[in-house]
């Protein structure tokens, strides 16, 4: 294993390479950026220019824009809660209210040294475990997957204040009933569609991302017409690029985004699960771990809610290379596209891939240590003058923000119907923020609805009808008893408060 | 009337057409002995919907202090200027097609800055006009990303080559 690790850093940090990596870097941040063409579209359009390339630089290039497609999705997440990529839906939770604090350059650095860290914390697993955690990932069977959509739908707990569970609950549920919209997978049934060709293929994600984020939030800002003194919005603009980080809040987010890389990692190493649910998890296990004092401030610009999800969607995007170097599955869409570029360069993914190609399989995922590196470096310097796209007048950006949701959409399809949907999907959005209703806990439910039927079909189907499948596999109970323990929790915490506070008084 | 109780409703609504609509969902051949159906997943998110709604409901008559939409937020709203941003993205997608991306995204930029009562018209020409080509440029050229530009423009480009 010493030899391969060896060669395979010769070959990552050949000058040539080091150049793929921060060309990909560079160009999947720009790429990344522009709500509608997330990772996939990124590593798409450069699959082509790879061709003429050695497979080694090839992938490291693809690799350089995965890792830069993400994080750029991150930053129109957090400069206009536009969240281009299911994986980036967190980070705009807390990272969108900290740049309409004014904090946008910090947000953005955060956003940078959490990637980095997830990225690099994860490549170092990576690196001594991935034929090891091969072997597990394999193991996990469609029980334990729908367990784990279940333990992803519990997250909406962390969305949910007090008093507001069946809120987030009633949410997640509109988002499984907008997911069961279309052909259903199995059958080729159409549901919902009301006879439109339109809706055969479902609602995307990314309209009802856009239109319950960005645009809904860009109506809101009309709707409301805040005015604000020139007074103040120059002292809110006076920090907007600013980097700095105290030593106390550097400080805090040292162990959140030390445990989010750990879970992000391992959530992405299962097919199927990747950087979404991973994001999802670590954002409410850090609510989890918050002090009563420190949970008020998720949802409202916490740097622990920007971290944690920040730093488990990077980790697991390495995570997702995993099952797809060592068995030749693709966990996700964007890996599914890297495995059709190696098979393109006549490079069978699999077991043996380690033993066979030395020096692609370890230069690619030391090149995704460089990656990350390149990146911090890359964007750090131009976080200040991205975040000043904030500084533009409010009758300018507006417009702009929903001209580039809109078109995010319809650069998809190409049809004009996604943009009628959309308009009513952010009108619906507008009336729910009225009424204080969360519009995370709906993209988790639509993210989750179609995967968790497709696993409870086959659950169902390989148990013969019958519901075992919940308690006879022990992968399943584990997951499904820590589900129930962390639904229990909020109720545990306040059961313990009333008790203390009974006993003070 | 409070904020939970408004919501509540609605999904009560929306719950309730959705169940309703449940049962419009095709039936195949032997689908008695199918484990899971096409209508099973949808009957049962349907059902917890209605039933989450209505305790949200009744939780809503029985909790007091809950927050309120009160008249003086209402009134405080700009209904108006929202409404003719709706009317503009719907009209943006109408006029995509029959006008093509440029002209149909600079007229939406412009109306849109106009609405947010953006006074030099210089600044709105040259921002809307440079945004939509430039974006179209950059699909097009740089990115390979076909969109077409509109009827209008292919003839203007192909009189004047």
């Amino acid at each position: 294993m010493m030899d391969g690790i060896l060669l395979g850093a010769a070959t990552a940090f050949s000058m040539y390479n080091i150049l793929m990596v921060i060309i990909g870097c560079f160009a999947g941040t720009f790429i990344g950026m522009i709500p509608g063409l997330g990772p996939i579209s990124a590593i798409a359009l450069m699959i082509p220019i790879t061709y003429g390339m050695d497979p080694s630089s090839g992938l490291i290039l693809i690799s350089g824009v995965y890792y830069g497609a993400i994080f750029g999705g991150s930053t129109s997440s957090i400069l206009i809660n536009a969240p281009g990529v299911a994986g980036t839906v967190a980070t705009s939770f807390d990272g969108y209210p900290m740049a309409q604090k004014g904090q946008a350059g910090k947000a953005l650095a955060i956003a940078a040294y959490a990637s980095f860290s997830g990225g690099t914390i994860a490549a170092i697993f990576l690196l001594f475990a991935a034929p090891a955690l091969a072997s597990v990932s394999l193991s996990f069977q469609s029980s334990d997957y729908f367990a784990l959509m279940v333990l992803g739908l519990t997250a909406v707990a962390a969305f949910a204040g007090k008093g507001k569970f069946l809120k987030a609950a009633i949410m997640t549920i509109f988002g499984l009933m907008l997911a069961t919209v279309g052909t259903d997978s199995d059958s080729g049934i159409a549901r919902f569609t009301f006879g439109r060709m339109d809706l055969i293929d479902g609602i995307s994600f990314l309209l009802l991302a856009m239109a319950a984020f960005a645009l809904s939030e860009a109506l809101m800002n009309v709707l409301e017409n805040h005015k604000v003194s020139k007074q103040e919005e120059d002292e809110l603009k006076k920090d907007i690029g600013t980097l700095k980080l105290t030593k106390q809040e550097v400080k805090e987010i040292i162990p959140t985004i030390g445990r989010s890389s750990v879970l992000g990692f391992f959530v992405g190493v299962l097919p199927g699960a990747g950087a979404t649910i991973a994001s999802f998890l670590a954002y409410g296990m850090e609510r989890s771990f918050a002090s009563a004092k420190d949970k008020l401030g998720f949802g409202k610009g916490s740097l622990k809610g920007l971290a944690a999800p920040e730093s488990a969607n990077n980790a697991a995007c390495t995570g997702s290379f995993v099952p797809l170097l060592t068995l030749g599955i693709p966990g996700s869409g964007t890996t599914a596209i890297i495995l059709g570029a190696l098979l393109s360069y006549g490079i069978q993914p699999g077991p043996t891939m380690y033993i066979d190609n030395p020096a692609l399989f370890w230069s690619v995922i030391i090149s995704m240590y460089v990656g990350n590196f390149v990146l911090l470096v890359l964007n750090l310097p131009l976080i200040p003058y991205i975040a000043k796209l904030l500084a533009v007048p409010k009758q300018l950006l507006l417009p702009l923000i929903m001209f580039f949701s809109l078109v995010g959409v319809y650069l998809v399809t190409f049809n004009n119907f996604d943009i009628y949907m959309m308009t009513t999907f952010a009108v619906v959005a507008l009336f729910l923020r009225i009424v204080d209703f969360p519009m995370a806990p709906m993209i988790l439910g639509f993210i989750l609805g179609g995967m968790m039927e497709d696993n409870l079909r086959r659950a169902l189907t390989i148990s013969d009808g019958s519901i075992s499948f919940l308690w006879e596999r022990p992968i399943t109970l584990s997951i499904l008893v820590l589900t129930v323990v962390l639904l229990l929790m909020p109720l545990i915490s306040e059961f313990l408060a009333k008790m203390k506070k009974r006993k003070e008084s | 009337m409070t904020k939970n109780r408004i919501g509540s409703l609605f999904f009560l609504a929306f719950s309730t057409f959705y169940f309703y609509r449940v049962f419009s969902i095709k039936k195949m051949p032997g689908n008695q002995f199918e484990i899971m159906t096409a209508s099973t997943f949808p009957f049962y998110i349907a059902i917890t919907g209605i039933a989450i709604s209505i305790i949200l409901l009744i939780l809503s008559f029985i909790e007091k202090d809950q927050a309120k939409l009160s008249l003086q937020y209402i009134k405080s709203l700009d209904l108006k200027t929202t409404l003719y941003f709706i009317m503009a993205m719907f009209f943006y997608g109408f006029t995509m097609k029959a006008w093509g991306f440029i002209i149909s995204t600079a007229v939406f930029l412009a109306i849109g800055f106009l609405i947010l009562k953006e006074k030099s018209l210089k600044k709105i020409l040259i921002i809307s006009i440079s945004v939509s080509v430039g974006f179209y440029l950059l699909l097009n050229n740089v990115m390979g990303v076909y969109i077409d530009a509109g009827d209008l423009i292919d003839n203007l480009v192909g009189a004047i080559s």
